[in-house]
């Protein structure tokens, strides 16, 4: 089931918007080349956001430490997070940003979990 | 006494009083100083080219803090104390660098470039923390002449009355700086010189020409009046341009000719050297084919850095014309007179210079700058207690103009 989760006009391009209506809080980013994507928006190493992070190659690296998570795959390329994040379909349709959560289980960083 | 008159000139007299040394080599004196002046003025800290993209930042000092200063990618040249919000580790720990992000290696405090705090441990489970708030402490900044300049007072002076204003007014309309077109020209050549001395020696140096004959041979052989010992700064503010010899051809370490002359500058500037101080750490010189601009960044009561920048037309620059004559002239002024000064500070904590010196005629306009220098301290009134008849008299003089 899609949810609605964001316009597409309240996305700027290079960076990521939290959503918080959804848990655990997944992030959208649109990148540079105008494509837009949504994965868990916590770093599996530690509590922070990856919306807050820097987009750039279709991967976004964690504005805490040096792991970069592909916003395609959800894989993450260097420590110090070790797991990869969850990706979610996403559709746009007019103005409207549409996600499909994973049902796979969120890999959350310790002292976070699912509310 | 009868010994204090004499060491004390009169007022009228061809010789006026200095401060006493101990203004030189006081700590106190240089804590009030970094306060009063440096923490309260315009400083003129960087090239605005040094920091080209986005993300590139460079660490500088100003009085008693450590700033930030960094391109952004929103909002132009910022600068910031060195300061993490958060338990106060400095951000930057590197002279220079360039990152996305300002990010504190303590806790990983991570910062916009713009300064916001974006990131941080936990941060998302804590919504009531301002991200403006804790975002670093900004300080202002304006750019002018290619330069940026920061000032870290609160309400900061006016940039267009002490600075702009100040420049525009001393090198007059007609003889405008505006011609020289500093803001477009480019970085030829940059020396930094770690110079003994306070910095208020070095200001009283540049702004006269009394030594001139006697330590600047090269520059006497380009600019032969200066050997009547009258600077191109002169009284009331005011310059003058210090005409070339009759046989020199530029402004070079043996008198050829320099390099493309900066095309806007108006005929009387042609043949001409202008210098002029802008308070309290900034000195430009101009000449018809570069600029030299000269920062300084005071240390302590006895060491100042000095970094002197060669400016030229931008194709001289790309084209890698020769510029080294042009460049070892002043580098030689540079050093004869940053060697005067430091053979000066060991004497300013000596006995026989307790009451200070004396300006001859073509130095009173130092005066001037001594004159400044009280009011910002704020030394109008007399200090309370003294022990230096020349201190009280040179404060006499002061209070009568």
């Amino acid at each position: 089931m899609s949810l609605k989760v964001c316009h597409l006009s309240e996305l700027t391009p290079g960076e990521g918007l939290r959503i918080e209506s959804v848990s655990p809080p997944i992030a959208v980013f649109l990148t540079e080349e105008g494509t837009v994507h949504a994965i868990d928006d916590t770093c599996t190493h530690q509590d922070a956001s990856l919306a807050a992070g820097w987009v750039e190659d279709c991967k976004v690296e964690c504005p805490l430490h040096e792991s970069s998570f592909c916003l395609l795959t959800g894989e993450v390329d260097q420590p110090p997070a070790k797991q990869k994040v969850r990706v979610h379909t996403v559709e746009v349709r007019g103005d409207d940003v549409l996600v499909e959560l994973s049902q796979e289980a969120p890999n959350l960083p310790p002292g976070v979990s699912v509310s | 006494m009868i010994i204090d008159s004499l060491d004390a000139p009169l007022p009228g007299s061809s010789l006026l009083p200095t401060p006493g040394g101990d203004v030189y080599t006081d700590p106190e004196t240089f804590r009030l100083e970094q306060q009063n002046i440096f923490e309260t003025m315009w400083n003129c800290v960087l090239r605005v080219d040094s920091l080209a993209s986005a993300g590139q930042w460079k660490r500088v000092t100003v009085g008693r803090e450590e700033l930030i200063v960094v391109r952004t990618r929103k909002a132009g040249i910022q600068a910031y104390y060195n300061v993490c919000r958060h338990r106060g580790m400095r951000v930057c720990t590197t002279d220079e660098g360039k990152s996305r992000t300002l990010k504190c290696g303590y806790h990983a405090w991570t910062y916009a470039l713009e300064g916001e705090l974006v990131a941080a441990p936990n941060l998302t489970s804590m919504p009531d923390v301002d991200r403006q708030e804790y975002g670093l402490k900004p300080v202002h900044v304006r750019e002018w002449l290619g330069y940026v300049w920061v000032c870290l007072a609160d309400e900061p002076p006016s940039f267009e009355e002490t600075v702009l204003g100040e420049v525009r007014t001393r090198f007059g309309e007609v003889q405008s700086i505006d011609n020289y077109g500093i803001e477009n020209l480019k970085l030829g050549e940059s020396k930094t010189y770690e110079v003994e001395a306070n910095w208020k020696l070095i200001i009283e140096n540049f702004m006269e020409c009394y030594h001139c004959a006697t330590i600047h041979p090269e520059l006497t052989e380009v600019i032969p009046e200066f050997a009547d010992g009258l600077a191109s700064q002169r009284k009331n503010g005011e310059i003058h341009g210090a005409s070339f010899g009759s046989d020199i051809e530029g402004f070079t370490v043996d008198g050829s000719s320099g390099v493309a002359e900066l095309p806007a500058i108006a005929p009387g500037q042609e043949r001409k050297y202008y210098a002029i101080t802008v308070k309290p750490q900034m000195f430009i010189n101009t000449v018809p084919d570069h600029v030299i601009i000269h920062r300084m960044f005071p240390q302590s009561e006895s060491k100042t850095i000095v970094v002197c920048d060669w400016l030229f037309l931008p194709e001289v620059v790309e084209q890698d014309m020769d510029i080294s004559k042009s460049v070892e002239l002043f580098h030689r002024v540079n050093q004869q007179d940053f060697e005067a000064c430091e053979l000066t500070q060991p004497s300013m904590s000596s006995k026989a210079y307790t009451r200070g010196g004396a300006l001859v005629p073509s130095e009173h306009h130092i005066e001037e700058f001594h004159q400044w220098w009280h009011e910002t301290m704020g030394y109008r009134q007399q200090p309370a207690a003294t022990d230096s008849p020349v201190k009280a008299s040179a404060d006499a003089v002061i209070a009568e103009q």
